[in-house]
């Protein structure tokens, strides 16, 4: 008997696979919608309060401060509303000789709670409003990846990104697909780049460009099929809402985009601190230490052959066991195993 | 609007992922040819590992590149069995859609 998904592939019945992708789309946009109120509490840039003046006191003069804030919400104990104030207060300073840090200052004390009186001088510090918590200084060795010409290179590499994935998804010819997935893969080492992940770039171009699009070329020529419509036509209903779904996520994210706050051009990208890492051990402990680059070889290979370790080693077992696997799937058929397939496709499918 | 095409921050490198993933997603869905559902899964662990290498830069914690290296190589394993099955599963029925192959539900 021949079973009817052989010769009607679009019956309801097929469709099961596909269901369960859809409830995963309505889900992903449901969650989207409440990820967004969380997302919604950022740190807004405005003119600096007037309790700022105590940190400038500290600060050589000259310093040019810009302040963003996070404000509470008001609250309700009770029936008393209290009113919301600050919360976080940060001010990023650039100092007349150029270099630049983040303060986080003290915020103003809530309405409900005013600043206690009997303090040591350290805690007075620590609770005067304006007075400075912390200052990280940003390291200045790398170039920052702020400005006009990191904005073109961003999105020319996003556009190629997304024109490549579209490729995958869209194109009936196989071949065009693997390109357009190389054309991405290449786009998103770039990104990698701009990330200064730079040893994950070269392993990008050297694993995906490389190895897994060879990999995928060759099975595209050994099935060597003219592809059908890419589009499968049954579960009309059920794809009309995962269409919605998918929509509704996208219209999302470009709202999403919309509301990104602007980064700092001064501060937001600046370039990551250097790594220090151990190079010379004496007496089970560390002798001399080195700054390496953020995401170089050096950098990454000292995390992953010290915390990571154990991982590199099971990743070793991984490959060795997916090789092995992948032989013995794909391996041609013994007589054995070709009379068993006979046995069962003549009573069964 | 000025200030979100010329002042690229981590939000602009997690959109893109996304956007990237959710075109994944829509490939796995739609498409019924198993070498494309394998290439839009490739995509979704591309788009994960540019989330997490964006958080790695944010929060200047460098661990997050060995996960990251870590997702490649389980994602180049996963390529080579994914693309041994369908080179059984073409030998055997000489089709790779996944619509067709029900064997397993009967």
């Amino acid at each position: 008997m021949i079973a009817p998904s052989r010769l009607n592939p679009g019956t309801p019945r097929m469709s099961a696979f596909r269901t369960g992708g859809l409830a995963l789309a309505v889900a992903l946009a449901l969650i989207a919608t409440f990820v967004r109120d969380a997302a919604a509490e950022t740190l807004v840039s405005e003119p600096c309060p007037p309790m700022v003046a105590k940190a400038r006191e500290t600060l050589p003069p000259g310093t040019a401060l810009t302040c963003r804030v996070h404000r509470a919400p008001n609250r309700t104990i009770g029936n008393q509303t209290i009113a919301g104030t600050i919360d976080i207060l940060v001010a990023d300073a650039v100092f007349p000789d150029g270099r630049r840090a983040t303060l986080d200052l003290v915020p103003p004390p809530p309405a409900d709670r005013p600043v206690p009186v009997d303090l040591s001088p350290t805690e007075k510090v620590l609770t005067t409003p304006g007075s400075i918590r912390s200052m990280e200084y940003e390291h200045g060795d790398l170039t920052g990846s702020s400005g006009t010409g990191m904005a073109i290179v961003f999105w020319g590499f996003a556009l190629i990104t997304v024109v490549g994935a579209l490729f995958v998804v869209t194109r009936r010819n196989l071949i065009a697909a693997v390109m357009g997935m190389v054309g991405s893969f290449l786009g998103i080492a770039a990104i990698y780049m701009m990330l200064y992940a730079r040893f994950l770039a070269v392993v990008q171009l050297l694993v995906y460009a490389g190895a897994i699009m060879v990999l995928f070329v060759f099975v595209v020529m050994i099935l060597n099929r003219p592809e059908d419509e890419p589009v499968a036509p049954s579960g009309r209903a059920g794809q009309a809402l995962g269409g919605l779904a998918i929509l509704y996520l996208v219209v999302r994210l470009i709202l999403m985009l919309v509301h990104v706050e602007p980064p700092n051009p001064q501060t937001a990208m600046a370039a990551p601190q250097g790594v220090p890492v151990c190079t010379a051990w004496k007496d089970n402990s560390c002798a001399k230490t080195e700054r390496l680059d953020w995401g170089s070889v050096g950098a990454v290979g000292t995390d992953l052959f010290n915390a990571g370790l154990f991982p590199f080693e099971a990743i070793s077992i991984l490959l060795l066991v997916a090789v092995v696997g992948a032989i013995a799937i794909a391996r041609p058929l013994g007589p054995e195993d070709e009379r068993a397939r006979q046995r069962m496709e003549g009573g069964v499918a | 609007m000025n200030d979100i095409v010329w002042n690229i921050g981590y939000g602009h490198f997690l959109v893109l992922a996304a956007v990237v993933f959710l075109i994944g997603v829509g490939g796995v869905l739609a498409r019924r040819n198993a070498l494309i559902i394998l290439m839009a899964v490739e995509l979704m662990l591309n788009a994960a590992n540019v989330t997490l290498l964006a958080f790695s830069r944010m929060w200047g914690d460098l661990s997050a590149h060995t996960f990251a290296l870590i997702v490649i190589a389980v994602a180049a394993a996963e390529v080579a069995v994914g693309l041994a099955i369908v080179v059984a599963v073409f030998r055997g029925r000489k089709n790779v859609e996944v619509d067709r192959l029900t064997t397993l539900r009967h």
